[in-house]
């Protein structure tokens, strides 16, 4: 598979969030604003590329029947780096990620990646890979936060749009308001690809 | 045997590295983090009090057993070596944990000079509206010696607020944290 190829799958056909189903509890529950969306894919995009590299690189080291609490050890640390890093350096937005940045340790897109692409490959090809991977979750959660902040709050980045932010839907931005933007976005998609799959 | 040894060894290298990396890291950002919380606070005592020529914290003295409810902070604002208004830190139960706020009083009028919501974890677009303005606003120079109280249209006497539309909860809790201060300020500073 060419670099390219390995960059661009993580974006649209193996997009963590919305193919691969990977990542939900965080998608749905932070993606209350724009912000917060990019916020949290960037600190995902940070945490995958640093494990990605060091699963990479350790790969011949690393021995076999331990390898997924080593990958376990690796992500929690750079997922505490990236809290205390945040936490000192951009406090609002520590502040409203709140629980969700340790709980990358658990997302399974990361620990995914480590043991699916990164223990296999080489530097170079991980490095891709998670950069990729990075940048489709991270789409695909503005793409929902965006849909919630629009409808249920009337603003876009905190910008108050004409006509919507009198009255917004307030439950586009509460719990349920998550799952339904998630859900049409996917209908969408899958509606998307049949037709693309059909017209082949 | 000998397999499981070199394995847990294994571990507890790898574990050892992150561990001395996470404490570099920490050392870092520590000190960065405890300036920051500082500031933040100083500035919310600005914004509450603004008159202050000096900013005691004098819990020890005023929170006899420790935390006492809901009152976490007793800070006295002096003027001239005497003190002339309380800044208080409360943390009302709202309905997403709790609300942590400053309630400031002055000495000489007995009135609540400014209440700021420092953070909360309420519903955001309903509950979370408590840290805005708007909101704040409705406390100013309300008299310290009458119990506040929540209604749900516009305020017709001097004691009363008005609650945040939909979030019925998050206002109570704000009130309760400015009564409990309230209560705290009338029997020890008047």
């Amino acid at each position: 598979m060419n670099l390219a190829k390995t960059f661009s799958k993580g974006i649209i056909n193996e997009n963590p969030l919305f193919r691969l189903m990977l990542g939900m509890c965080p998608a749905l529950a932070i993606t209350t604003s724009v912000e917060n969306g990019i916020g949290m894919g960037m600190a995902f995009t940070a945490v995958l590329l640093a494990s990605n590299v060091v699963v990479s690189l350790l790969r011949r080291i690393i021995p076999e029947s331990i390898r997924i609490p080593c990958f376990i050890v690796v992500i929690a640390s750079f997922v505490t780096i990236t809290e205390m890093v945040m936490h000192a350096y951009a406090p609002a937005l520590f502040e409203s990620l709140g629980i969700f940045i340790p709980l990358i340790v658990v997302n399974c897109i990361i620990l995914g990646r480590a043991e699916a692409f990164a223990s296999k490959n080489g530097l170079v090809p991980s490095v891709m890979d998670a950069l990729g991977m990075g940048l489709g979750y991270t789409l695909a959660l503005v793409t929902v936060s965006a849909v919630r902040e629009v409808l249920g709050a009337g603003t876009f980045l905190g910008i108050p749009i004409i006509g919507l932010i009198d009255n917004p839907a307030l439950v586009m931005i509460l719990p349920p308001g998550g799952f339904i933007a998630l859900g049409c976005i996917l209908a969408l998609l899958n509606k998307m690809q049949q037709k693309k799959a059909q017209s082949n | 045997m000998r397999d499981v040894l070199k394995l847990g060894a294994f571990l507890l290298i790898v574990a050892g590295i992150a561990g001395l990396g996470l404490g570099y890291v920490n050392s870092l950002t520590a000190p960065v983090i405890l300036a920051q919380e500082e500031e933040n606070k100083i500035s919310g005592f600005q914004e509450v009090y603004s008159q202050a020529e000096e900013i005691k914290d004098e819990s020890a003295k005023y929170l006899p057993d420790g935390a006492d409810g809901i009152v976490r902070e007793v800070n006295v604002a002096y003027q001239k070596g005497t003190p002339a208004g309380v800044i208080y830190m409360v943390e009302p139960k709202g309905y997403g944990g709790e609300i942590q706020m400053l309630v400031a009083f002055d000495i000489a009028t007995k009135e609540i000079t400014a209440i700021k919501v420092l953070s909360n974890k309420e519903t955001p677009g309903l509950g979370a509206k408590c840290g805005e303005e708007f909101f704040s606003e409705r406390f100013q120079n309300k008299s310290a010696e009458g119990v506040l109280e929540l209604v749900k249209q516009e305020p017709v006497g001097d004691n009363q607020v008005m609650a945040i539309t939909a979030a019925t909860i998050t206002s109570k809790a704000v009130v309760e944290g400015v009564n409990t201060a309230r209560e705290h300020f009338v029997s020890n500073f008047l």
